[in-house]
């Protein structure tokens, strides 16, 4: 491994912040030697929970978050926070907010916030998520808190990185239980009714309880769904002391461990193969030609990337 | 406008033959897709009613004005004759030109300065932003911060070492005060009351207006401290005590002005304005009060501002029969004094209408907002000085060319001889009418969600109206909308008028400069001298106080500012109790 | 370096000042120009500003004050820059700067300054060129 990357390493799991945003910037952007850094990273982690955290837009999950940081600052612990929200499809940039909402921790010295851009690409959310879990791990942080919008694939996606998920929702949100993502429903470990002084919070308490049984729950116990105000930080004690409980068990569980390594090695590949084709192929003239010739009307999308693929065959 | 349905059928029939003949044939030998101008005919007015739609200057629903003219008007003869600015208002005796910085100390000199050169009126008020946000000028926050929008104010000390420039025939039994404050007003008229204790002058004496405006900071000014249902508490408290004991002070100065600059529409301008106007009263009727007694002394910052002269009428008569209409049926108000939209000037440009580039056009842009200010029946005002965004201050040039151009409105173009000139106008009373609608539609849509409040909460209204902001600045750099000097007509053969500025130095930059250490030192001071046990006794009282929502805070911090508890010391007292606003994602 | 890059800035208000209008028309405008705008809003503390920069990683800070206090703010938080070893982050000022107070905070070490008018796509190539060649 380069030298560079080993003193950014050094440095960053040492106490140096600085080189710590930069070791996950390279890492993030795939700079050549991330992969190294990655290896050697890898065995200074796995001491850290990680929890993600999410939900639709408005449920205040960013102000939950900040409750949840301080109280575990408090109990002497080091918190990551890593907020991630979506790349706009269009420029390719992204307007990451959720920091501000956190202002009441973000100078803590325990505290390392970092915002994270979904960026498009193909079970890149989640790898990268994983990959800013793993370095804040291994620089010592004993809890990592994944925040997104759960509003989308993506989302659902990065939980995938975590040992627990959250999922909060907010009462007055119309109909909040079926405006929930199919498949939010089933990846929450807990349910937290945020906001819960505001009317309608019975109600959502209920609604999220019939709507576990309706599903029929599987082989595992029924998420418990609590009720937190972040504003007032009533309910957030209860609730960190629950996710600090499940998380450890969710880690120690060897077939939940097994099916997340399992899934983060199959995107690794992905991603990887992902990049291989673009980098191969976009702007090359064997795809141009294949434009070419179903503009001239004398091919389709499916057979060219057909013929593409098999000329990959003898090379696998 | 009394046409017949047969009439308008004929004059269809003539437009459409127009159309062909005329217009279209005029669009195709220029080459261009369609007319850039548009044109009204009785048709865009079908069915008018006279007497519901405008009815008569001072009369339900005031659509062509308050009243058939203002005092400046009644005397502006004589005022030419005398010398007297046409926007002096309420003849001097008013509050005077919006003002402030350094020490309470720098500007009570400079408000002598000013009654040396004439001015009659009380201080109209500007505070540091460390004053209206409730912090002291010792606090890490003031960093920088201190006496430069405005004047610093730590204590009852500092509020009447400023009004030692008021005493006499300038007393404040005799002159109005303006604040603008918005999350401590409570704690600025608790200290006019107090102020007025101490110089045996009766509480109903008092005039003026603070701000009071709480709402529009969560969403167009940033100078919050309290979340927003706390803060609907304290202006329910200020309303209920003003109303009380001090009568003749308006209550609050709904900011439309703040909304427009932050980047609203016209249309959310007007509807977000009138939700906020809707959640103060609805706090009146709430609290027991009669809406009769208290929305009379509601008033409104300025409406407007925009280039778009026609629109700005439009929106000005759209405004005034709005809220005559959302008073008198959402309230049940009668008396007509409350149905009003009083404000200090109307229709203006707005000062982010001006540039950087080129600021001499900017007189010529003010007149244009003066222009549409005389033609819907308030001051023309021409409204800011070019050198607005050079971010000095306004130079002596800039006001003088600013006054006499409203006067050149009022005494040459005779403007203001006419009232709402363009009733019946099938043009103006048809956009009039949509502004209304589309105001109104967006209003109902802010009520589904529960009021003003709701919407503010939700970062419903804040990100609506970034959103326009940034939809301008995207039309302005594709050249989808242009402004002259900045996005064309900028190049190099363009010339650049010089700008002749008298260095303006009624704000002595020294004093600006120096003014965060010498309010250290006073605060140091203060705390040595005065009563530690009575200000903590003070303190725990408003604490109880403000823990009961029942409660009315407003002796309580009446008691603390006369205890010399600081502005923060109060501040945070009420922070431990509401806690603070937070910021919405956008 | 990796096609995956790229370009991060922060935009804050620093001081009391509560008119963000332009930062937040920045803040969407660099976002339509391709760039991951970490937006912190208003009252930020020179510390909370100097943290996010390192924690953030960016690659630009702009701090937008419209209320008069740019000398002192500018000066704390290239001072906090400074300490938390973040020195390097060029610093851009927008708001209401007078002519004036140009020299003075380019002298402090502020990259550029940009006031009212100038188009985001000008600032968008500014950053774009400052990056590429430092």
């Amino acid at each position: 491994m380069e030298r560079v990357w080993q003193e950014l390493i050094d440095a960053g799991t040492g106490g140096d912040r600085r080189a710590l945003g930069r070791l996950i910037t390279r890492v993030e952007n795939r700079e050549p030697g991330w992969r190294e850094a990655m290896k050697a990273l890898y065995p200074r982690s796995g001491r850290a929970r990680v929890v993600g955290i999410t939900g639709a837009p408005g449920a205040g999950k960013s102000s939950l978050a900040s409750r949840i940081a301080a109280i575990l600052l408090g109990q002497g612990r080091r918190v990551g926070i890593v907020a991630v929200d979506p790349t706009s499809p269009f420029s390719g940039g992204a307007l990451l907010g959720d920091r501000l909402r956190m202002f009441d921790v973000a100078t803590a010295p325990g505290i390392f916030i970092r915002s994270m851009a979904t960026r498009g690409t193909l079970g890149g959310l989640c790898q990268g998520a994983r990959d800013v879990a793993r370095i804040l791990d291994a620089a010592g942080f004993d809890l990592v808190l994944i925040e997104t919008v759960g509003a989308g694939q993506d989302e659902i996606e990065v939980v995938k990185a975590a040992d627990l998920v959250l999922v909060v929702c907010v009462p007055g949100q119309g109909d909040a239980v079926q405006t929930l993502k199919a498949g939010i429903m089933e990846i929450a470990d807990l349910f937290v009714v945020n906001k819960a002084d505001r009317e309608g919070a019975d109600e959502l308490v209920a609604d999220i309880h019939s709507m576990l049984a309706l599903r029929g729950e599987r082989s595992r116990e029924a998420p418990p769904v609590l009720r937190t105000c972040a504003l007032s930080g009533e309910g957030v004690d209860l609730l960190v002391a629950a996710l600090l409980e499940r998380a450890d068990r969710a880690r120690s569980s060897g077939e939940r461990a097994g099916a997340r390594i399992r899934e983060e090695i199959l995107t690794l590949i992905e991603g990887e193969l992902a990049r291989a084709v673009r980098r191969r192929f976009a702007g090359g003239s064997r795809l141009e030609e294949a434009v070419k010739s179903i503009r001239d009307g004398e091919s389709d999308p499916y057979s060219a990337a057909q013929a593409i693929l098999e000329t990959l065959e003898p090379e696998r | 406008m009394s046409e017949t349905e047969n009439d308008l059928e004929r004059i269809a029939e003539a437009e459409e033959q127009w159309r062909r003949e005329v217009l279209e044939p005029r669009v195709k030998r220029f080459g261009i897709g369609k007319s850039p101008t548009r044109f009204y005919t009785p048709t865009a007015t079908r069915g008018f009613d006279f007497l519901t739609k405008v009815g008569f200057p001072g009369q339900y629903p005031f659509t062509a004005g308050n009243n058939p003219f203002d005092f400046w008007r009644a005397h502006a003869e004589a005022g030419a004759k005398l010398g007297i600015r046409p926007d002096a208002p309420g003849g001097g005796a008013g509050a005077g030109r919006y003002s402030g910085y350094g020490t309470p100390e720098d500007y009570r000199d400079y408000q002598l300065r000013m009654q040396s050169l004439g001015s009659r009126g009380g201080p109209n008020v500007a505070f540091d932003l460390v004053t209206q946000c409730g912090y002291d000028s010792d606090s890490p926050f003031a960093l920088g911060e201190v006496g430069r929008v405005g004047v610093a104010l730590d204590s009852l000390r500092d509020f009447q070492v400023i009004y030692e420039a008021f005493t006499g025939e300038r007393d404040i039994d005799k002159v109005a005060s303006n604040f603008t404050i918005n999350a401590p007003a409570a704690v600025i008229i608790a200290m006019y009351a107090a102020l007025a204790e101490k110089r045996g002058i009766p509480l109903e004496k008092l005039r003026g207006t603070p701000q009071n405006d709480i709402l529009k900071e969560f969403i167009a000014r940033g100078t919050y401290i309290y979340p927003p249902r706390p803060s609907m508490r304290l202006f329910r408290d200020t309303l209920v005590f003003c109303r009380k004991h001090l009568p003749k002070l308006n209550v609050t100065s709904i900011g439309g002005y703040h909304i427009r600059e932050a980047g609203a529409t016209r249309i959310q301008d007007l509807a977000f304005s009138f939700a906020i106007g809707c959640a103060y009263l609805q706090a009146g009727v709430d609290a027991g009060l009669e809406i009769d007694d208290f929305a009379p002394m509601v008033t409104f910052n300025a409406f407007g501002g925009s280039m778009e002269l026609y629109h700005e009428v439009a929106f000005q008569r759209a405004a005034r029969r709005m809220w005559a209409r959302l008073v008198k049926e959402r309230f049940g108000a009668k008396n007509p004094r409350g149905m009003m939209i009083r404000q200090p000037i109307a229709a203006h440009i707005g000062c982010t209408s001006t540039t950087l580039q080129r600021p001499l056009n900017n007189l010529a842009r003010a007149m244009v907002g003066g222009i549409a200010g005389g033609m819907c029946g308030a001051l023309p005002a021409v409204y800011p000085p070019f050198d607005e965004p050079l971010g000095l201050g306004h130079s002596l040039e800039a006001i003088q060319l600013q006054v006499d151009a409203t006067r050149i409105l009022i005494y040459e173009a005779r403007i203001a001889d006419v009232n709402d000139p363009w009733a019946g106008s099938y043009f103006m009373e048809s956009l009039t009418d949509e502004t209304e609608a589309a105001a109104q539609a967006e209003l109902e849509k802010i009520d589904g969600m529960g009021g003003a409040v709701a919407a503010i909460e939700s970062g419903y209204m804040q990100r609506a109206i970034a959103r326009s902001a940034y939809e301008r600045q995207r039309r302005i750099e594709s050249q989808g909308e242009f402004v002259v000097g900045v996005n064309c007509f900028s190049g190099e053969k363009e010339l650049e008028v010089s700008v002749n500025r008298a260095v303006e130095q009624l704000y002595d930059p020294a004093q600006m400069a120096t003014a965060e250490e010498r309010q250290c030192a006073k605060l140091a001071e203060l705390r040595r001298e005065r009563d530690g046990k009575a200000v903590s006794r003070a303190l725990q009282a408003l604490e109880a106080t403000a823990r009961d929502e029942a409660r009315n805070v407003m002796p309580d911090l009446i008691e603390c500012v006369k205890s010399e508890a600081t502005l923060q010391e109060i501040c945070d007292v009420l922070r431990g109790v509401f806690g603070e606003a937070e910021p919405v994602k956008l | 370096m990796s096609g995956d890059r790229k370009i991060r800035v922060l935009i804050a208000k620093p001081g009391l000042d509560g008119h963000d209008r332009g930062a937040r028309v920045v803040a969407y405008g660099l976002r339509d120009a391709g760039f991951e705008v970490i937006y912190t809003g208003l009252r930020q503390s020179p510390e909370q500003i100097a943290t996010a920069a390192v924690q953030e990683d960016v690659d630009v800070i702009g701090l937008s004050i419209l209320s008069g206090a740019h000398l002192a703010l500018t000066r704390k938080v290239l001072d906090r820059l400074q300490a938390q070893g973040a020195g390097d982050i060029p610093v851009l000022v927008g708001g209401l700067i007078p002519e004036g107070d140009k020299p003075p905070l380019r002298e402090m070490g502020v990259a550029e300054v940009f006031t009212g008018g100038t188009p985001i796509s000008s600032i968008a190539s500014f950053i774009q060129s400052r990056i590429a060649s430092p």
